[in-house]
């Protein structure tokens, strides 16, 4: 990408993350300056606009108020000493959990320790071969892959979606869309989900995590931030899901300030025995 | 781990290299590097800048040089000055108790 398109749509993934236009504008006019008084591109003195929009949205955008004493609700989810065994790999070896409502749990690891594993033995899509897993009835899950239906429309997955959950069909898509607008994205009539960029089928698929309201939301982290689509800022939508007392379960690939986190889950790997 | 740690001191290294004199960015890197930090990307380096001058800490202003374009320096407020102060003293107790710690634990390694 040239450096001109760089700082055009640094500006633009800038407004799409809150800050004010005409601030973007002066940032990405910094930005242009400085990498300009470097004497290097815009993307090996930053790295891609994306992750750099989103470190820079961060720090722009006024600090958010004191914390409230979050109140924690019920648990939504406890695993006790689950263990997944594909012949005779151990991938998860007793792995111990209690998430409250209003809570935040991240999963780190290397990969191939188990992180997706253990995400989908929690929605129930893979059985764990010993232990207990206990969850509310009501979750979201919005999974790496597989997360979306290629050739249905973001209205029909609403609708199919909200059937899932008993809605009607009006109502989930209406729902839909509200909570489409809230991630900036106006799902476009006709469009199926293949043809959307990667980033809109993330929305796509947040949204349908965030369908029926759900009591526990699990959701893979996207590797994000090696092309220019406008992701979202996962983590201010999961302490606000947070913050609206969901009890959230993150898988993540990268490295994060895990400091607001209640629970951080370290899975180890294992080799082959 | 390393990468980590520094990470959760970036604000702290960036209100000292300040106090000694103002600099812009690219000079805070060389500096940063040339302190045993290591290379520090520029999507970590900026956005620390941003946040330090949102809270008041820093003051950017653009600058034209005798040779070259014109440049970005970055120099603490009183606030800033003030903020640095305190937190270098909170780090040296931070640091005497982390030290004390270890040094516990290498006795206990030697003697186990």
């Amino acid at each position: 990408m040239s450096g001109a398109r760089w700082h055009e749509s640094l500006a633009r993934l800038l407004v799409e993350r809150g800050v004010a236009p005409g601030e973007a504008r002066r940032l990405a006019e910094d930005s242009r300056d400085e990498a300009r008084a470097a004497g290097v591109d815009p993307a090996e003195l930053f790295g891609p606009a994306a992750a750099y929009a989103a470190g820079m949205a961060r720090a722009a955008r006024p600090a958010p108020l004191a914390a409230l004493t979050r109140t924690r609700g019920p648990v939504v989810l406890r695993l006790t000493k689950v263990v997944k065994r594909y012949r005779r790999r151990e991938v998860l070896r007793g792995v111990d959990l209690t998430l409250r409502a209003g809570e935040v749990a991240a999963v780190v690891g290397a990969n191939g320790s188990g992180k997706s594993t253990l995400l989908d033995i929690c929605a129930g899509a893979a059985k764990a071969t010993s232990g207990l897993v206990e969850r509310a009835a009501s979750i979201g899950y919005a999974p790496q892959q597989h997360g979306v239906a290629p050739y249905l429309t973001p209205e029909e997955h609403f609708r199919l979606f909200g059937a899932v959950h008993g809605m009607g069909s009006r109502r989930a898509v209406a729902t839909g869309t509200h909570l489409a607008a809230g991630l900036g994205w106006r799902p476009r009539a006709g469009a199926v989900a293949a043809r959307l960029s990667g980033g809109t089928q993330q929305k796509l698929n947040v949204v349908l995590g965030e369908l029926n309201r759900p009591e526990l939301i699990l959701l893979d982290e996207p590797y994000q931030g090696f092309d220019q689509d406008s992701y979202l800022d996962l983590w201010t939508q999961v302490y606000a899901w947070r913050d609206a007392g969901a009890g959230v379960l993150v898988v993540t690939h990268l490295l994060h300030d895990l400091d607001r986190v209640d629970h951080v889950l370290e899975l180890k790997g294992t080799e082959d025995r | 781990m390393r990468q980590q740690w520094l990470h959760g001191f970036l604000d702290l290294c960036l209100l000292c290299l300040l106090l000694e004199r103002r600099d812009y960015g690219v000079g805070l890197t060389q500096r940063l590097a040339g302190s045993g930090f290591g290379d520090i990307p520029g999507g970590t380096l900026y956005p620390s800048l941003l946040r330090l001058e949102k809270q008041g800490l820093v003051r950017a202003d653009w600058a034209a040089s005798d040779v070259g374009p014109r440049r970005k320096y970055y120099e603490l407020t009183g606030e800033g000055r003030d903020a640095a102060a305190e937190r270098v003293a909170v780090w040296r107790e931070f640091r005497d108790v982390m030290d004390r710690m270890a040094s516990r634990a290498a006795t206990a390694v030697e003697e186990s």
